[in-house]
């Protein structure tokens, strides 16, 4: 009940947007929904977090990881939300947007939210790929928001690339298939017949089909070298745009990477996922590496760094046993910071006028709270003690150097060259004096509070984790390692 | 339907793919692609007299709609709007076109795929020349530089990747193929909407201009 409550209260939300014409209703039906939405996805964490499995239909089907990326997609979803009235706000008072723009934003954006919803909680694969693909066309046009070129272009890019993944990885779902009798379950194929049914699956058509959804659903991760839509279009959309995208938007399909590896490890035995899991981390993190450095973009740089990310809890997943846990946990911390550090990168943008790193000086001067969440979030992210990515990366890391020390050594090598190059970055722009014609102060209190409230979850989290959430991420371990 | 007719219907498919590979004007690629949802709405119509199965009636509708009609004449108002007569030509010469497209149905053709061509054994030859079907619209995706033709070749591939399912017998419940078809209809629209805004912003749709992003 209390997903379909969730789905109807964002498209009821998203139908108010498109047809009330005062922008301050939009704005206030939108946080409500929001609010409504957490309380349901905590709901549904309880639940699930007391019986395993929470199914109240057959189209639905929440397990732990599904109902830890229900309360970050909820969480993260709040945070944007808030965030995007100031946000807005101000780029109409810049004359850079109109309500018209407004308006489509929170059609979509509650769209948006209400696929990641159907996408995490579907019961069957295909009605989960429908759902991924639905949000790929929601955020389109939110990627060429700014109706520039290069948002187009940026725009046009994510459609194509990841429409083709999406069709590969469609195919590579359909394969799966074959293990099961569908019209005995008048067509209706859930995740549970398919892992019920993996052992009949053929060895070799398992593993091909692993290949196509692998790459078809890695490329919506970001996962290299299918990463190449993902810096453009996340640097292109609005802030909390990026924030959705960066911080939930991978990891929705990066669950069902996880499910159809479950189900061929079934089938096959682990050896063969394990080692193309490790395969696309490793080179991820490499990539996000090498890159790095050369970026003149802060935007990018964020968008770089999740490749990278996703890279590590990849790894995680390959390594298996306790880089499982590694890998839940960096989701989670990632998730959340990444989508802070986006928000602080709106509001620095807001200030600045630009998104290039060489334009942006003296952040702690200009913007005294967002440059501090800003360094802070800096340092959650890339691993420092005592915060929790350090942990998880140490953790999927140790797992790691037991089984494949060359390629831990390799990972962490990247690992701390991604940190020099992100630190070299971070403190040009947060150090030194800032430009004569940008005044200091915060522009509003509104920009400040999501972020704050997020690196502040995260830290928490870093050092306190509570009961029916360590229950899920237990549950999640013991499922999916 | 029997096999024959089956392979007939296929090998439109994948002959309005290699036609979408050498044709040099968009017209012909967006009636080539209308072709070949005919050949796939045929196949669904065959398996609908065959099974009476009223749910495949209703999908075979939809995918006439959908994409024999909808998709070719939002594709000629596109290119009437714009006068774009002639599509973007290809990455490499026609000849080497040519040659990769033999080497890749012989590929798909090959022992290598048995695994996967041979999922329902009777069908493995129909099984082959839909996986060719796939290749090369990928290809075509790869080669050609045209937004217009990109578009087409990603609606290629979902009807070769429909032609692979039927002929492996990999079925979906009505309620799941109405929501694909949906979600490529949206797909559809928001494509050309976009095929729109990339010629309005770069006066082209040759997207080897599209080269903003290079910061």
């Amino acid at each position: 009940m209390e997903i379909l409550f969730i789905i109807t209260t964002l498209i009821i939300t998203a139908l108010i947007s498109l047809l009330i014409k005062r922008r301050g209703v939009i704005e206030f039906f939108s946080v409500i929904a929001s609010f409504i939405v957490l309380f349901e996805s905590i709901v549904v964490a309880l639940k699930v977090s007391a019986s395993g499995v929470y199914s109240p239909f057959v189209f639905f089907s929440i397990d732990s990881l599904g109902a830890i990326v229900m309360l970050i997609i909820a969480c993260v979803g709040l945070a944007t939300t808030i965030y995007s009235i100031p946000y807005l706000r101000q780029e109409t008072a810049k004359d850079i947007i109109g309500f018209t723009r407004v308006r489509q934003y929170f059609v979509l954006l509650n769209l948006f939210l209400a696929a990641m919803f159907l996408a995490i909680t579907a019961n069957n694969p295909i009605f989960a790929w429908i759902s991924i693909e639905a949000t790929t066309l929601s955020t389109a046009f939110l990627i060429s928001f700014y109706n520039k070129p290069s948002a187009i272009e940026g725009a046009w890019k994510y459609l194509i690339i990841n429409s083709v993944g999406l069709l590969l990885g469609f195919f590579g779902t359909l394969l799966y298939f074959t293990s099961v009798n569908s019209s005995g379950e008048n067509g209706f194929v859930s995740w549970q017949s398919l892992a019920a049914n993996a052992t009949h699956l053929d060895p070799v058509l398992a593993k091909i089909a692993f290949i196509f959804v692998l790459i078809g659903y890695g490329t919506k991760v970001g996962l290299a070298p299918m990463h190449t839509w993902l810096p453009d279009a996340h640097s292109k959309a609005p802030a909390p745009i990026s924030a959705l995208l960066s911080g939930v938007l991978l990891n929705v399909a990066f669950v069902v990477v996880i499910r159809f590896k479950i189900i061929t490890d079934a089938g096959i035995g682990q050896h063969f996922s394990q080692t193309l899991l490790i395969v696309f981390g490793l080179f991820s993190i490499i990539i996000a590496a090498l890159i790095n450095f050369t970026q003149k973009n802060y935007k990018r740089l964020l968008a770089y760094h999740s490749i990278e990310n996703m890279g590590i809890a990849t790894l995680g997943f390959g390594f298996g046993g306790l880089g499982v846990l590694g890998a839940i946990l960096h989701i989670i911390y990632h998730a959340i910071v990444k989508s802070a550090l986006f928000l602080s990168a709106g509001t620095i943008f807001l200030k600045y006028s630009s998104t290039r790193i060489a334009k942006v000086k003296g952040t702690f001067i200009a913007l005294p709270i967002t440059g501090i969440l800003f360094l802070i979030g800096f340092f959650i992210i890339t691993g420092t003690p005592p915060f929790g990515m350090f942990i998880t990366k140490l953790l999927i890391l140790s797992v790691g150097i037991k089984t494949y020390p060359v390629i831990s050594i390799t990972a962490l090598l990247f690992a701390v060259l991604l940190f020099i190059g992100f630190f070299h970055h971070a403190t040009a722009m947060t150090f030194g004096g800032k430009p004569d014609e940008i005044k200091t102060g915060e522009e509003s209190i509104w920009l400040i509070i999501p972020p704050l409230a997020l690196i502040g979850i995260v830290v928490i989290l870093s050092f306190y984790m509570p009961s029916f959430l360590s229950t899920l991420i237990k549950d999640g371990v013991l499922h999916y390692q | 339907m029997n096999i024959l007719t089956l392979q007939f219907l296929l090998e439109i498919v994948f002959g309005t793919i290699v036609l979408l590979h050498i044709t040099k004007k968009n017209v012909g690629a967006a009636l080539a692609y209308g072709l070949q949802s005919l050949a796939i709405t045929a196949i669904l119509f065959g398996y609908f007299f065959e099974t009476s199965n009223l749910s495949l009636l209703f999908i075979a509708l939809l995918v006439l709609i959908v994409k024999v009609i909808l998709a070719p004449v939002f594709f000629i108002k596109l290119i009437q709007k714009h006068e774009l007569t002639f599509s973007v030509s290809t990455l490499i010469s026609q000849i080497k076109t040519l040659i990769i497209i033999a080497v890749l149905t012989f590929f798909a053709h090959s022992q290598k795929f048995a695994p996967l061509t041979g999922i329902f054994p009777a069908n493995q030859v129909l099984l082959s020349l839909a996986f060719s079907a796939m290749l090369l619209s990928l290809f075509l995706l790869i080669n050609r530089k045209g937004a217009l033709s990109q578009i087409i070749g990603i609606l290629s591939l979902e009807n070769s990747i429909v032609a692979f399912t039927i002929f492996a017998g990999l079925e979906r419940s009505p309620a799941l193929q109405l929501g694909i078809i949906f979600n490529i209809f949206i797909w559809l629209i928001i494509a050309i909407v976009f095929v729109s805004m990339i010629y309005k912003h770069f006066g082209s749709l040759d997207i080897t201009t599209m080269n903003k992003l290079k910061d």
